[in-house]
Parts: C-alpha cells; structure tokens; sequence
C-alpha cells in the first residue's frame, strides 16, 4: 500500500531573537489510510511544528522550512503554491488544536463558523450547508444539534467545544485528520469520550489521524504506529505493539518506565535525569547523552579512551565518546522499527531507509457503557 | 542548565532594557535628555547676565547673583542624582533613593531660606556697562537674553515688536520684546514640571487609594469606587478654566489639579492589579507561610502591579503638558511673564488677527514632539511589560 | 504556641496531624448592581477526612469538583463556611492574627503552576529565605546557608539563590517551590497538583523527591491529582470528589482492586492504560460533570449513572423513575448525556430523591462510599 502522507527530511527553522533555532530536524514519518499515527514527545520536541508544517501554518517568519519533502496522495505539499494549499487545509487534511477554549471565534455561533468552512470547501448553499453542519453536529454525539447550533463557544463546556472542533474539522470529510493534544486540556472521563468519538468516527469515514500526544496511555489505547520525537528529531518509529513490547531507544525505555502504572507496586519511579533541552542549546552529538543511561552504563565498562567526562545537571557524568561526537541517524533495526541509537546490536548493520510503517493494530479498545454496567451489576448490585 | 553565565536580571530591569532598545524609545529619551538638559541648565543658556564678567579689575558671576531657588535647587538636584544613581551603584537602591529625598528636601528648604535674587532685574545693565566700556571681559551665555528681558534698550518705534527672526533673535522676539529662543529654552522648566509634578500627584493618589480599595476589598472597596467614578466624570479641563478665571493663576495649583482630576486611571488599575494579584499563587504561597498580609502587599504586590503604572505615567505626562499648552494658549495659564510655550502660541495670533509664524511654529513643533516623545516612551513600556508579546524566557 | 512545638525524636507511631470535619466552602453567586447573594457555589459541602504522621490522603476528582477549594480552605487562604480543622487536636480555625501567622508555617502548600507560584521580582534566596525570616527561624549568613542546603536538598545548585524565577525550566521552578515549602519544616503539605504541568520525565523526578522528602521528615501530605495512576502510586489512602462531596474512600490499593462507588470505577477505567494489549474493557461515562452551583438532587452522580440504569431494569415500575428524554433539559436542569442509545433513560428513584451517606461497604475497614446499590 502507498502512504497517505509521507514526510520526508522535514527541516523547519524559526529565527529567533536569540539566533536560529531548528525545532525540526531530518523528520521522517509516513501514514496510511485508516491508519492512527501516535507522535510522542515532552514539549518543546518539536511536534506541534511538524503538523503545522504539513499544512504551511507555521508562522513565517519567523519559521521557514528550510528543506524536505511532504508528499500527500503524491503531491508535495512543500511545493505548492498558497492557492493549491487553501484547498487542501480543511478539505483534505484538517486538523484540532489542543486548546477548545480559543480555537473557536467567541463572537460567531457554532454553526456559523462550521458553514462558513462547509461553504468554503463544498461550494454548496447556505441551507444545504447547514443540514451539513447539523449532520456532523449530531455525528460528534452533540444532543439537540438544531438548537445548539446557534449556540456561541462559552455556552458550552470544554469538552462540547472540543466535540463542535471535531464536527467543524469533519464536516469536508478529510482524508487526513491532525490532532494536536486534543485531550490535553479535559479531564479523563471526557477524554475517553473524545477519543472513543475520534475511534468510531474513523471507523466510519476510514480516515488517516495524525495523534499527537504526551500521554503513552492514549497512545496505547489509539495508535497503529508511533513516532517518538526528542529534540526536534524522531528518534524511534514502529508499530505499537513493537514499540511497548520491544522500545530499542533509551529514550522510550526511559519514558516507558518513568510513568507510574495503575496496579503497579514500585515503591519508587525510574527517572529520567535532567531535563528536557532547549533548542536554543542542543548538546552535541546525540542529543540525548546527557540524560542517557545507556551510554553511563556502557562507558562504565568501556576503555577509558572511548569514553568522556562531561557536567550535567550539576553531576558529573562518563558517556561513550561516540554519543557526544555523533549523532545517530534512524535506522531500521528490525522490520517496520526504526530507531536512532548507536549503541543498539544491530544498529551498525542496519540500513537508513524512509520509515514506513504500515500496520494496523489487531486488539482495538471498547470503551462501552455497558461493559461497566454489566461489571458492576455483578455480584454488587442489591 | 548547562554551562549557563546569564548574568541575573530582575523583570523589571529586563523589562527596562527592551524598552530602551527600542529605537524609537530611545529618540524619545534623547529628546525628554535635550528638553530636561534646557530645563536645568537654563540660567546657562539664556541669560541677559553674564556667566562670568571681569569688571574692574574684579571677576564676578551676573548669572550666579540672580540665581533664584528654583535655579539653584535645579543644580543642585541634578548634580545629585548623577552622583548617587551614576557614580554610587555600589550602594543598596533603597539607600540610595533615602539619600536623594533627603537632598531634595534640604536643598529646597536652604534655597528658599538664603537664595535671595536681586528683587528688580534690569536686565540692560551688563549690555549699557559693556557699551561704556566698564566690562574688560565677559563670557556670556549663548543666548545673552533672559526671558523676561523686553529689550528696553533697544526700543525703536519705527520696528514695532514682535520681530520676526533674524541675526541677533535667531527665532525672533514675542510682542513685548523678549527672545524667543530664551523663552524656549526657559519653558522647558514648566514642560518637564506640569508633566513630573501633575503626574507624581496623580500616581501617589491613584496607587494610594486604589492599593486601599484593593488591599481591604469590602466596603473600603465599594466607598473607594464612588469616590473614583465621581472624579472620573469631573472634566479637568472646565476646572482649570473655572479655577483660573476665578483665582489668581499659578502654575502649582495648575499643577495639582491636574494631578488631583487624572488619578482616577490609576487607582482603577492598582485596584484591579491587587485583585488580580491576590489570587496569584505565589502571594497565597507568601500567606501561607505566615508572612504579614501587609507586607505581602507591600512586598510581594505592589512592585508587580507598579511596572505597569510605568505606562500610564508615560501617557500622563503626556496629557498633562497638553493640558497646560491649552490652558496657556487660552491665556489662561501662567502669569503674565513666565515662560511657556503654550503662552507662546497664543501670542501667534497677533493684535490685528495677523499670524506671526515664528511664535506658532518653534512652540508648537516643540509640545507635539514632547508629546509625542512621552508617548513613544510609553508605547515601549507597554510592549516590554506585555507578557504576551515577551517570549516565555 | 507551646503546644505546636515541633517534634523532635520518635513521634508517636500514627499522629493524626489534621483532622477535617464536616468543611464546607461556599462561594456566593452576585449578581444585580447590587450585588446581592442569588446562590452558592457550593464548590465544597461535606468533606470529612484526616491524615495521619507521614502519610499521604490522594483526593481526585474531575475538574472543578473543589479539590484545590478543599486544600486551600485548610490552609486558610479561603475562608470555611462551616466545618473544623483540627491541627494536631487543636482547631485550627480558632487561631487569630498573630496567633494564626505563627501556627501557618507547619501548613504549606505546593501549586500546580510553576510558572505564577514565585514570584518574578524575587532572587529564588528571597524566596525560600523570606518565611524563614520572617518566623525568626533563620537570618542572615544562617538564613542564606539554610537556603543553600535545601536547595541541594531538592536537588538544585545551591548558585541558583541569586537568580530570578524566569531563568529556570518547570520542573526546577518546582523543585523551587518545593524548597519554599521546606523551608518552614511543616507537617503537612498540601501539593495541589504538583505535576500536572510537567512533562512526563520530569512528573517522576518530582514525585521521588516528595516521597524521598517524606520519609526524611515525616511530612504528611494531602494529593491533589486527576491522575489516577500517579495517586494510586503516590497514596496510603485515596479520597474521591464529585461536586463538592467525597463519594468513596478507601486504602490506596483496596479502593483500586475493589471500588465500590460506580464514578470510582469508571474514573479508573478511563484512564488510559499504557499497554496496547488492555486486559480491561472499558467504560465511557455519559455526560459532563454537572454545575456546583445547581448539583442535581438526590444521588448528584445520577444523571451519568450507568449503575443505577442498570438496576432500574430489574426493579419494579414503582421504584423508578424515567428521567427526561435526551437532549431536552432534565430535570436537574442539565442537559442529559449524549451518547449512547435512545431507550428511556430509567433510574432508581431512591437515586433521585434521596441522598445517599457515606458509609462503610463490604471489604477493607474503612472503605467508605456514598451509593444505594453497592454494599
Ligand atoms: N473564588 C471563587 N469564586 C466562585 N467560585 C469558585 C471560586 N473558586 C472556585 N470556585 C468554584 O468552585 C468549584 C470547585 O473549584 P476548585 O478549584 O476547587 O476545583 P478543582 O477540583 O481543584 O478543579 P481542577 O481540577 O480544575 O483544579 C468550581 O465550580 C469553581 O468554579
Ligand atoms: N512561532 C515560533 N517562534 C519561535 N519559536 C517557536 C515558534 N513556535 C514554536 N517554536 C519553538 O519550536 C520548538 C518546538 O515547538 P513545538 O513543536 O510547539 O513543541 P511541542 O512538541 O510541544 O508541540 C519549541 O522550542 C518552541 O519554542
Ligand atoms: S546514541 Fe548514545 S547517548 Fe544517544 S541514545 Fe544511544 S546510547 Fe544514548
Ligand atoms: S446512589 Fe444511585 S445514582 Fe448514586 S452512585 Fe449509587 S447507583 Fe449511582
Ligand atoms: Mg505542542
Ligand atoms: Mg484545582
């Protein structure tokens, strides 16, 4: 199968007052038909402007894409004219944003601002373009949507506005969805609403989502594949089963074990030391060796001319030399697992290919009403 | 945290910094430099006395015996501040700034007490001594005319003034004979002081009552905002004009009702700055721990709700030199005699309804740049205050 | 203040070091140029709990069900409608001005928001020194090496003391506060989501040094999260809010494997678990949370139930009720939940027209839910 989306050696920078920063490097990811894409990372890596560089939405300047490819359905997005693009934002690619309270216009109503983009795209009249509206109201599970679609945004709680983003993004039918955070902002119970929302309704329209997220539950729960970003790069991309099974990137490892688990009786979190570092001062070579285990434990048992002394986080620490003069590139390590370490086994014979991951996940969460009730009507009902 | 040697700055000194990066702030400082330059070193300038004169064998300074307290307080003021805020950074600011009130209010108190000016000033003398040939040598300001000096010497009835300008009178004379470029540079001295002193009043009322509204919320609060809506619908302009008209003009009751008719702005903001502030974590966090509620106010609030006050006084001193232009340009702002550039313009419009383009333009190219310069000062405040538009470090 | 010395050597095996009963806040609803009272808010309305020396109450809850009214009402930076705290046996909402500054300092709080919880005109030495200070616990060349040790202590360098707030990244401005709250030696911290605003490598960083923290010096905490999963880890005993009111209580672990109250379970099963491979399946609660200021009447979770939805089918006509059809206002006044089927939403009517106590269910002692239907 051929990718929907294919990004190939995205480089974004934004000048700054402070000189250039590059909060895009060399990122390659692709996505599929149907396909849920999870993108992870701490913030500030570098995921929000890669979306918004799939539909030239960064502001420029400051930003720029300096180079690379983004080939949807085989065009390249980068190399379209303003005009070109105007007509694939919002009719084929779409996108929500993180925060429900300021993405929507507080002086115009609902309806007006998810016609005027069914309008914009559709070409149709005013009246058909509100049954539309009306239509992709009640899809987002909005009760009443005759009435509510003269409602304005402050009427309406976080969670139904992050609903009306979703009905105003999949009112053109896109054939690629970007989610930035969407869930962010709301509480658990009205996430697992939204996201339950966003599973059924791409089980419906068959379209692509590109999730992106912080959360490794709701990626878990979601994604196909996964791309995991640190430091404006993607430094581990696989299936999602591969990826919580097997993570081959200290990184992911690091994450994985950081988060507390519900059930889980460790009496003390793994950490990752440090923090996360600012693109105005990326460490040299991999990115990642300050904070890095692997290369502590491994310098550990090195020859001493392999390794480095090196200040971090007011400790001091030995790395492998190789961490801090080279930066890996993604390789694939195994069939659909990329990843960009040096000290993986197999990394040295591992071939630089695009990373392609077409895969569609087998066990699909249900999140259902009456599983609860049926679970707690067992043996605790009166 | 790597290797980083950022020198600490506080907020407001960052915030301070990009203000005066700024060009355009910058020009206006150069301008509010030049205009406060004139201000103080006036008697320097323009002068009918000589700086220094050797008459007689006898060296002596013309200039320096008809000082007057306000000269004399000036000087010494200024002399003061480049010396502490200059030359002693080393000190603590606040002892620093304990010093210079000390200085001011001395200075002002000696001044008024033994600088005593030659009651009658006839302005001609060192000009008919240097005629008769009395005067061996003389330095005399650049301008050799004092504002108040109406030429008495020179009086030719076939050249009526005003003069238009020429060699001697570079901008010309107004209709009563005095130099206009003097009286320029004389006037900067109210232009600085109706917009320092009105404003000054206006901020100690405005964060006073408003730091009391907020600071005891309740009915303090409630009494505090008739108080502020009800001198808010007073129109300082009509008080002055209604002031003026029925009392003698003084330029320092000018002042204070200014001062006293634009706090309402003020208060209104520190009111809600404190309210705002009050729910701030950290000010909950500086509660918790015991601190007294009047020195979290004092200590924690205020410094954070005054930066923005900054702004406010910038726009302030801006409408407050309006303000006294109009009023002076209705002939109803300061005596007859002082300098002024509002009263300037109003002598533009000469006896017979005849234009003199000298008295309109030098003032009035004058107000609209301190104005203007005021403003641009507080535009750049703003900017650098909005955290919105400061990146996040 | 002879009677709140600080402990010195063993302290009694379990301490109760603050007791809450029966703490109500109500924050009045003003409208009219007069602003006269037109309700309340009763953004918390019966919470009864305590933590003992050295241990940890977890409270959770959905956004805007009055955890942070809780713990700041403890603290005193809102005032209680009603209700008592106890400090150490004492109460402390009978403490006045200088009385009351002085007890303040065994009582801290830890903010969720790094960034406006110092403040930006202060060196960070200003800051932790400040409280020591002014409680006459340090000054001077003291008060500066104090600082200095807990900064080291939260794991910062102790340089950092001349510099201001905006230098440093989250997670070290909450290390920061952390050092704040030290600084007076307290007994009870209140860290009202203290790493919700962290990125997730960094929430673990401070999770251990809190607990590394109260170990060393028995601090009891009261924590705040809408993260299940970091409470459970986090808790000897967890507390969960709905508008206003604790509907469950329980051991960390006993409220986790058996939860009695249908909102605990479905809070629990929403979290989204990091395994592609769930064990669980899962359940979707219908509707939002309802307004504080006009709770529905009886059981307040009834409107999103599932529980009592599910008994009302084997209960007879009598003991039911249908509630109003979807999409039309209940009769709560709120909008009715708005997924799921178009059968007649029938409940229990005991649900809508009685409260339901909080009492003791089948299981560990002191498991406590508010729920007709569970025992
Ligand atoms: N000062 C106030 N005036 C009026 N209402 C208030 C005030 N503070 C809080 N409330 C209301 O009280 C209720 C509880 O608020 P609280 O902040 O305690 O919630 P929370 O559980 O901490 O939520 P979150 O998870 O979003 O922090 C909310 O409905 C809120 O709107
Ligand atoms: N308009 C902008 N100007 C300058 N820098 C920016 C701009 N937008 C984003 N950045 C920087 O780019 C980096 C990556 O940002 P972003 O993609 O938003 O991160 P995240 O992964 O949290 O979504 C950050 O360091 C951010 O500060
Ligand atoms: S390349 Fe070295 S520093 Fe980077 S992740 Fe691998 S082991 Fe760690
Ligand atoms: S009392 Fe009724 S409505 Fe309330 S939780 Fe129990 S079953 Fe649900
Ligand atoms: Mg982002
Ligand atoms: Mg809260």
């Amino acid at each position: 199968m051929t990718p929907l989306l294919e990004i190939k050696n995205l480089n974004v920078a934004f000048n700054t007052e402070r000189g250039q920063i590059r909060p895009v490097r060399d990122v390659s990811m692709s996505i599929f038909p149907g396909q849920t894409l999870a993108v992870v990372g701490e913030s500030g890596c570098g995921k929000s402007v890669t979306a918004l560089s799939i539909l030239r939405l960064i502001p420029q300047p400051p930003g720029k894409i300096l180079g690379g490819q983004i080939l949807f359905e085989g065009r390249d997005l980068v190399a379209l004219r303003e005009e070109e693009m105007q007509r694939v934002r919002g009719k084929e690619i779409a996108m929500i944003f993180q925060e429900p309270m300021t993405s929507l216009n507080p002086v115009y109503t609902i309806g007006d601002q998810i016609v005027e983009a069914v309008k914009l795209h559709q070409g149709v009249t005013s009246r058909e373009a509100y049954q539309i509206a009306e239509q992709s109201l009640n899809d987002v599970g909005i009760s009443d949507p005759h009435r509510r679609i003269h409602e304005y945004p402050h009427q309406m709680s976080g969670g139904m506005r992050q609903r009306v983003m979703i009905a105003m993004a999949l009112s053109c039918r896109p054939k690629l969805l970007i989610a930035d955070e969407p869930t962010t902002a709301l509480d658990v119970t009205i996430q697992a609403q939204i996201l339950e929302l966003l599973r059924k309704l791409q089980r419906e329209t068959g379209m692509a989502i590109m999730l992106i997220t912080h959360d490794l539950g709701v990626v878990a729960e979601n994604a196909d594949a996964v791309a995991v970003m640190y430091a404006s790069r993607v430094v581990e991309t696989a299936t999602v089963e591969t990826l919580f099974d097997q993570p081959q990137h200290p990184y992911t490892e690091g994450l994985f074990r950081s988060v507390p688990k519900l059930n889980e009786n460790a009496a003390r979190l793994t950490t990752i030391p440090g923090s996360v570092p600012n693109p105005a001062k990326f460490p040299s070579g991999c990115k990642f060796h300050p904070r890095c285990a692997r290369t502590r434990k491994l310098a550990a048992s090195a020859p001493a001319d392999q390794t480095t002394e090196l200040k971090s986080g007011g400790e001091i620490i030995r790395v492998l030399t190789r961490c801090v003069n080279e930066e890996p590139e993604l390789r694939e390590i195994q069939p659909r697992q990329w990843a960009a370490c040096h000290q993986i086994a197999s990394y040295n014979s591992a071939k630089v290919t695009p990373p392609v991951v077409d895969h569609k996940r087998e066990v699909t969460t249900e999140h259902s009403t009456e599983a609860m009730q049926l679970e707690a009507a067992k043996g605790q009902t009166a | 945290m790597r290797d980083e040697r950022t020198v600490p700055r506080s907020w407001l000194a960052r915030a301070m910094l990009d203000t005066v990066g700024k060009t355009s702030a910058r020009l206006g400082l150069i301008w509010i430099s030049v205009i406060a330059f004139c201000a103080v070193f006036a008697p320097f300038l323009a002068n009918s006395y000589p700086i220094l004169v050797k008459m007689n064998g006898h060296w002596s300074s013309p200039m320096a015996q008809h000082f007057t307290p306000t000269d004399v307080t000036l000087l010494v003021v200024t002399f003061a501040a480049i010396v502490l805020f200059v030359f002693l950074q080393r000190f603590r600011l606040f002892a620093r700034l304990s010093a210079f009130a000390a200085i001011v209010v001395l200075t002002i108190t000696l001044s008024l007490l033994f600088v005593h000016p030659p009651l009658t000033n006839v302005f001609e003398q060192y000009r008919d001594l240097a005629k008769s040939g009395d005067v061996q040598w003389a330095l005399d300001a650049p301008i050799p005319y004092s504002p108040g000096d109406h030429l008495r010497d020179q009086f030719d009835p076939d050249r009526p003034h005003p003069w238009s300008p020429n060699s001697a009178h570079r901008m010309g004379t107004d209709q009563f004979g005095a130099d206009i470029s003097s009286h320029m540079i004389h006037a900067c001295r109210v232009a600085m002081a109706v917009g320092f002193i009105s404003t000054g009043i206006a901020m100690f009322i405005g964060i006073f009552i408003g730091g009391l509204m907020g600071y005891f919320v309740g009915l303090v609060d409630l009494l505090g905002m008739r108080l502020v809506e009800i001198f808010g619908a007073i129109p300082t302009l009509y008080l002055l004009l209604a002031f003026v008209s029925v009392f003698e003009r003084n330029i320092y009751v000018i002042m204070a009702i200014i001062g006293a008719t634009s706090w309402v702005g003020n208060a209104r903001f520190v009111r809600a700055e404190f309210l705002k502030l009050r729910g701030q974590d950290f000010v909950q966090a500086a509660i918790a721990s015991g601190l007294k509620l009047r020195s979290v106010m004092f200590r924690h609030v205020l410094p954070n709700a005054l930066a923005p006050l900054l702004v406010s006084a910038s726009f302030g001193i801006a409408s407050a030199i309006l303000a006294e232009s109009v009023l002076s340009f209705l002939g109803l702002g300061l005596p007859v005699g002082e300098a002024s550039w509002g009263a300037l313009l109003n002598q533009a419009v000469g006896a017979g309804g005849a234009f003199q383009w000298w008295l309109g333009t030098y003032p009035g190219i004058a107000i609209f740049l301190t104005v203007f310069a005021y403003n641009l000062i507080g535009e750049a405040l703003r900017d650098a205050l909005d955290p919105k538009l400061r990146g996040a470090g | 203040m002879s009677a709140f010395e600080p402990v010195t050597k063993s302290p009694p095996a379990t301490e109760t070091i603050i007791d809450v009963r029966d703490l109500r806040t109500y924050f009045p609803i003003r409208k009219g140029i007069f602003s006269h009272t037109v309700g309340y808010v009763k953004a918390v309305d019966g919470v009864t709990f305590s933590v003992d020396r050295g241990k940890t109450l977890g409270l959770v809850g959905e956004s805007g069900c009055g955890k942070t009214t809780v713990g700041r009402t403890i603290l005193r930076l809102i005032p209680a409608t009603s209700g008592e705290v106890l400090y150490r046996g004492k109460s402390f909402f009978g403490y006045h001005g200088e009385e009351l500054r002085k007890l303040r300092r065994h009582m801290q709080i830890i903010f969720q928001d790094p960034m406006s919880s110092l403040n930006p005109r202060m060196t960070i030495g200003n800051i932790i020194g400040e409280p020591m200070q002014v409680h006459g616990i340090a000054k001077g060349r003291e008060r500066d090496e104090r600082v200095a040790q807990l900064l080291q202590r939260v794991g910062l360098d102790p340089s950092y003391a001349l510099r201001y707030p905006h230098e440093f990244s989250g997670g070290q401005r909450q290390r920061i506060g952390i050092a704040r709250a030290l600084s007076l030696s307290p007994d009870f911290i209140v860290c009202d989501e203290p790493v919700s605003a962290l990125d997730v490598s960094i929430q673990s960083q401070i999770l251990n040094l809190l607990q590394d923290l109260q170990q060393e010096f028995q601090i009891s905490y009261l924590f705040i999260a809408h993260n299940l999963a970091v409470v459970e880890h986090f808790s000897d005993e967890v507390a969960v809010m709905y508008l206003g009111r604790i509907v469950e209580k329980a051991a960390s672990r006993e409220l986790y494997s058996n939860p009695k109250h249908p909102y605990t379970m479905a809070l629990l099963s929403a979290v989204p678990e990091p395994d592609p491979r769930p064990k669980h399946k899962r359940i979707v609660l219908q509707g939002e949370v309802p307004s504080p200021s006009n709770p529905p009447s009886g059981c307040p979770f009834h409107p999103r139930c599932p529980l009592t939805r599910e008994a009302a089918k084997q209960a007879s006509d009598t003991d039911t009720v249908v509630l109003a059809p979807k999409g039309s206002m209940a009769t709560n006044g709120h909008p009715l939940p708005v997924l799921g089927n178009e059968k007649p939403d029938r409940v229990l009517r005991k649900c809508v027209e009685q409260m339901p106590p909080l009492e003791q269910k089948q299981g560990e002692p002191g498991h406590i839910a508010a729920c007709w239907v569970t025992k």
